[in-house]
């Protein structure tokens, strides 16, 4: 292993930029995200041979490879299936700036879909976080149309 | 089938954390010509160059163009492979696909990351902008929710995950080119390292190196009048799964991809049972973790017994299978080069070239490779050509 002890000796290029990016929804997604901004919904895309409810809404079913067509309600109360708390300050890739740490974080299958969802969780506390837990979506009021309209998932009692 | 091919050379960079005295085309020359002084071979003997390489980490386009020079890809016929973490093993199935045509007879493959020339968690928050990037938490982030289903499924525990990140960098004291070498390191130090995304410590995670590695695959003819031990690709397979994390249910349990590819692998070898077959195993793991998961899903024991692989040191360099005597992509990881590096350690073995991390008569290796959130590549390297 090379180690240049004379640090200054080193030339190097530091370079910071500023991008800026503009994502196309595209159909089905911007369908998604217009239901959520209006009415609060959260909507799943049935495929009609293997009857999943996917989230995210796809126009094909990647195992059927088949179209996709019923547009179904999912939600919004959900099932915890894998959790963590995150203590490290990973970027938000939504705004470039450190998350605020500690949180909870899990995978959510919404009541009546198939798939779960990536989303940050009310609950940050290892010891309070397990497999089955209830939650529920908690929106927005002013909701933008984008995957923050929903806040967290919120731990419920049934 | 394809025409019979060997891997003939191999050659790795020493790796670490900063490679500041080179640049990113010198570190990718340093593992060619270390390639091609083991394999006794000119770059004008080379017919095909295959780059490999996660984009987005240094922060640079084209690598391919400002590197193929120092892969020696001048007026050749050039590819660069990228499929995320298996872009390492993907290029090295590229360049067996290459010479196995029988369009070419001798193909370099080189994987090579500088992580240190940019940001890895930056490059890793660059995900999908409309599902994941608002929540995503890195590789960790994406590890630790498996976890937690992994070990509510399984029951395997903190311990037996701590004990794999020991062996891992105590393995990796005896290979010169690996980063972190640990030879103190104890389960206990590896449970108090802070918890990065509960219930993942730090220790037990890969770090971010610096590296470079070359392979050289031989058509039949060239590989017996040049390599006294060939390595003979007996299987290369690769799947993928779904792409959104929450479509593949409990992952690192079922983890139907690598079980998939090992599936056909194993049946192309004619191997049935894995633990007594494979003299030495080089598998990519990202995560203690996941090593214990891939133990079950490659057939190295029953699900739910991959605990016990490690607890009854099965795994460890003089168990009946020793699994990263390099000490594996835990103790070492320039993702782009990490699987090419796998299939050059489970090669090296077979060529009897592993100095103090080689396993005494290894005539059967496996190399397999992790990427993206489930994507795998299965390699089955024997001395014999059938």
């Amino acid at each position: 292993m090379k180690r240049n002890t004379e640090r200054e000796e080193l030339l190097r290029i530091p370079i910071q930029m500023k991008l800026q990016y503009r994502f196309p929804a595209g159909a089905h997604y911007e369908r998604f995200f217009r239901e959520l901004k209006k009415t609060g919904k959260i909507m799943g895309i049935k495929c009609p041979e293997c009857e999943r409810v996917l989230v995210p809404p796809r126009p094909v079913c990647g195992e059927c490879f088949t179209r996709t067509g019923e547009w179904v309600e999912v939600g919004p109360k959900g099932t915890v299936v894998a959790h963590t708390s995150i203590y490290f300050p990973f970027i938000d890739g939504s705004t470039g700036k450190p998350r605020p740490i500690p949180y909870g974080a899990g995978l959510i299958q919404l009541d009546g879909a198939y798939s779960a969802i990536n989303h940050i969780l009310e609950e940050g506390d290892p010891d309070k976080l397990h497999i089955g837990m209830r939650v529920e979506a908690m929106l927005k009021e002013k909701r933008e149309g984008n995957i923050g309209d929903i806040l967290y998932f919120k731990t419920i009692e049934e | 089938m394809g025409k019979k091919v060997a891997i003939i050379g191999t050659g790795q960079t020493n790796h670490c954390s900063s490679r500041e005295d080179v640049n990113e085309m010198e570190l990718v020359y340093e593992a060619a010509a270390a390639a091609l002084k083991d394999a006794e071979m000119t770059i004008a003997e080379i017919d095909a160059v295959v780059l490999a390489n996660m984009e987005l980490f240094e922060g640079r386009a084209l690598h391919d163009m400002w590197c193929g020079e120092g892969a020696g890809a001048f007026m050749k016929h050039s590819f660069k492979i990228s499929t995320g973490g298996t872009s390492g093993t993907s290029g090295a199935i590229s360049g067996y696909y290459h010479a196995a045509s029988g369009l070419f007879d001798r193909v370099m493959v080189v994987g090579f990351e500088k992580h240190s020339d940019g940001n890895t968690l930056a490059g890793m928050a660059l995900t999908d902008p409309f599902w994941d990037r608002h929540v995503a938490a890195a590789a960790i982030g994406n590890f630790a929710l498996s976890v937690s289903e992994y070990m509510a499924d399984r029951g395997v525990t903190e311990e037996q995950s701590a004990k794999v990140a020991v062996k891992a960098r105590r393995n990796a004291c005896n290979n010169p080119h690996a980063h972190l070498q640990m030879p103190d390191l104890t389960v206990k130090k590896v449970l108090e390292s802070p918890v990065l995304a509960y219930p993942v410590h730090r220790l037990e995670m890969c770090p971010q190196s610096d590296g470079a590695c070359a392979i050289i695959f031989a058509s039949e003819e060239i590989a017996k009048k040049r390599c006294p031990r060939p390595a003979w690709v007996r299987a290369a397979v690769t799947r993928h799964d779904h792409i959104y994390l929450g479509e593949v249910k409990n992952r690192l349990a079922t983890m139907r991809s690598l079980k998939e590819a090992a599936k056909v692998a194993y049946e192309t070898v004619g191997i049935k049972e894995p633990l007594k077959e494979f003299d030495v195993a080089e598998i990519y793991d990202p995560l203690t973790y996941a090593e214990i998961a891939w133990y079950e899903a490659l057939g190295f024991c029953k699900d739910g017994e991959g605990g016990k692989l490690i607890d009854d040191g099965i795994t460890q360099m003089d168990g009946e299978l020793p699994v990263n005597p390099s000490g594996g992509v835990i103790s070492t990881n320039p993702v782009g080069a990490s699987g090419t590096i796998r299939v050059a350690e489970a090669a090296l073995q077979i060529h009897g070239r592993g100095g103090r991390r080689q396993i005494p008569d290894v005539n059967l290796a496996l190399a397999t490779g992790y990427g993206v959130y489930c994507w795998s590549d299965v390699l089955i390297l024997s001395s014999k050509p059938d």
